[in-house]
């Protein structure tokens, strides 16, 4: 008959409609805007309405969402602090639209470099978030961030991010992705505890060789 | 998108600057000795215009004109910056010419600028929508002349990404052809409430969205996570799989399939028969609903296709809403293949080979390498003189090929119909202009 698919397609319209309501009822008392709601609600469970109201609720961000990058830095009990960046100068390497300006810094005396930079550009205009400087860095010293929210009125100044508004402490990185932390923290534990392993026996070789020589003399 | 052509453009200025000096990236621009840049206008419209067929059928009885009509750049049913120049007779289309290249950023030029990996990201903005797939052919064609092996579990996982790709491409495909139809927003909303499921697994495992950028040379950048959403990951691409994206598509087959408006407006309009299908060239649904089982994934295994189980859907009318079932069939088959890639998948296993490289070695030689995209197959051609960049590189761009039927499909037919026409191809013009 002529318009039944009009009418099942209808069908479908209501039965989204109804679902909608359904959803809100089984939510009901809760605050809309909260992640726990959130995340049942665009999961593979949610049957209601898909879409987030967005000032007022934001999607939680999955831990390897990656925004505009940031620098870590080790914040010691004496307030004093550590870059973990060496300014080997992969990040600025790999980055594929050339986004990343380091300037390696030199001892004043000697003129000789010290593994840490002076400055650091990353102009996030350019940046095209992709994630390699974080992949690749070999000191776990740049990680990719999840604050998305970077709209401001000026490009040239706001947009171009330097040194003070890119380092952030090893905790803020802990707290927006502690499982790769965790699992970062373990495998520089193992690395160090190789190291330091392998200091010893070189000790140990040199004091046994040390021994050798006194007793021949 | 903004930032992004902003970036390439500046890239672009970079590169034509005629001073070596100033140009971070050396002297990579040559010109033929005849070719002068700076005096060089590009060509105006007006052969174009001249060449178009502006006979008209009806011209017996009323002394009618022809009218040539510019539908774009920014017209809302292009899908974006593309130009359609129309001859009319009436409402009826005589002639139509594709104008493409207002979307054009240099990407085969900034290939080979950059060097083999950095390349990957931008392979992500070919089409925007299907990045997954784009991945997997850009590393299929490098692992090529790498000669590197894909681990299990790291293959499962990319045929499992380019088929949740194909089902949130087709998705995207039909909820824009119901736009072109005039039924704004509804079913295109109801279209891809299930891809926003497919987009959270693309973000938590990959870490964005679109740009996933989720293949190396090797297998893939990351494992899938532990969990997603509160739920256990393999739980929930279960649930997706098994659950809601059939539920999804049988809903969208009972929504739209028996509609008698979308089926009088798609039935017989922008017929392709399979001949001028094959001599153009086109591939993907565009040529299967033609009548043409071709496939890549069938007709050249890569990856694990060769162990999976599924079918090639055709249709044999090769019009516009034959094209719409091709797509709605072809999401059933990839859900059936991501049920069995979840069923089969490795527990445990090495996800890429070898150590992570910054700067890959590839040796001398050159490779195609060709996936079936949701579009067609796109296929990369990467030349390798055993430098950090190709030599040369370039992409078969599955939409970009399917346009140029569209002035053959459109003619005898309204200014309505091309719209459809248009928006049953599935193009997306990042892929297009490239």
């Amino acid at each position: 008959m002529y318009g039944t698919g009009i009418l099942r397609g209808m069908g479908v319209t209501i039965k989204h409609l109804i679902d909608s309501f359904v959803d809100d009822l089984s939510f009901l008392g809760q605050p809309y805007y909260s992640d726990d709601a959130l995340n049942v609600r665009q999961g593979t469970k949610g049957r209601g309405v898909f879409t987030v109201q967005y000032p007022e609720e934001k999607l939680p961000v999955p831990e390897r969402f990656r925004f505009i990058p940031f620098l870590l830095y080790d914040e010691h009990e004496d307030g004093s602090r550590t870059d973990r960046c060496t300014s080997c100068g992969i990040c600025a390497k790999v980055c594929p639209p050339q986004c990343i300006w380091i300037e390696r810094s030199s001892d004043p005396d000697t003129g000789r470099p010290i593994p840490e930079p002076t400055r650091f550009f990353i102009d996030i205009d350019i940046c095209m978030n992709c994630g390699y400087c974080a992949e690749y860095c070999p000191f776990d010293a740049i990680k990719m961030d999840h604050d998305y929210e970077l709209a401001s009125y000026d490009r040239t100044e706001a947009h171009i991010f330097d040194k003070d508004r890119l380092d952030k402490p090893v905790e803020y990185y802990a707290s927006i992705c502690p499982t790769d932390y965790a699992s970062e923290e373990q495998a520089r534990a193992e690395e160090e505890a190789k190291k330091a392993a392998r200091k010893a026996a070189a000790a140990e070789k040199k004091r046994i060789a040390a021994e050798k020589k006194a007793s021949l003399s | 998108m903004i930032p992004l052509i902003g970036q390439i453009w500046l890239i672009v200025l970079c590169c034509l600057d005629s001073n070596p000096e100033e140009n971070r990236f050396g002297k990579n621009v040559s010109y033929p000795d005849e070719f002068d840049i700076d005096n060089w206008a590009p060509e105006d419209d007006t052969s174009l215009y001249a060449g178009l067929n502006k006979s008209g059928s009806n011209g017996k009885k009323l002394k009618t004109d022809s009218l040539v009509v510019n539908m774009g750049p920014q017209h809302p049913s292009t899908h974006g910056v593309f130009r359609m120049v129309v001859a009319l007779d009436g409402e009826t289309i005589t002639d139509l010419q594709p104008v493409m290249g207002y979307l054009h950023r240099n990407h085969e030029k900034i290939g080979e600028r950059n060097t083999f990996l950095q390349n990957m990201p931008y392979t992500d903005r070919l089409d925007y929508l299907s990045s997954m797939s784009n991945n997997l052919g850009y590393s299929l064609a490098v692992e090529k002349l790498m000669g590197v092996e894909v681990p299990e579990r790291a293959e499962y996982l990319r045929v499992l990404m380019a088929e949740l790709t194909r089902v949130s491409n087709h998705m995207w495909a039909i909820g824009f052809l119901l736009n072109d139809l005039g039924a704004f927003q509804t079913p295109a909303l109801y279209a891809i409430r299930a891809r926003e499921l497919i987009l959270d697994i693309f973000e938590a495992t990959a870490g964005s969205r679109m740009m996933c950028n989720y293949m190396r040379f090797g297998g893939v950048a990351r494992d899938l996570p532990d969990t997603l959403r509160d739920e256990n990951t393999v739980d929930f691409i279960g649930d997706l799989v098994n659950e809601r994206l059939p539920a999804a598509i049988d809903e969208l087959d009972r929504f739209l399939t028996g509609n008698e408006i979308v089926r009088s407006r798609c039935i017989g309009v922008g017929v392709l028969p399979a001949d001028k299908a094959i001599a153009y060239s086109t591939a993907g649904p565009l040529l299967r609903a033609s009548g043409v089982p071709y496939d890549l994934r069938r007709a050249e295994p890569y990856s694990i296709y060769d162990r999976l189980d599924f079918e090639v859907c055709t249709r044999s009318n090769g019009d516009v809403y034959d094209r719409y079932v091709v797509r709605i069939d072809e999401m059933r088959e990839s859900v059936k293949i991501c049920q069995q890639v979840m069923r089969e998948i490795p527990e445990e296993g090495e996800i890429f080979t070898g150590k992570p490289q910054y700067n890959v070695r590839v040796p001398k030689g050159e490779s195609y390498g060709r996936v079936e995209n949701p579009k067609g197959e796109l296929g990369y051609y990467v030349v390798s003189k055993g430098k950090t960049n190709p030599y040369r590189y370039h992409v078969r761009a599955p939409s970009f090929i399917n346009l140029t039927v569209l002035g053959e499909m459109c003619k005898g037919h309204k200014v309505a119909d091309a719209v459809v026409i248009l928006g049953s191809i599935d193009i997306v013009l990042g892929e297009v202009d490239r």
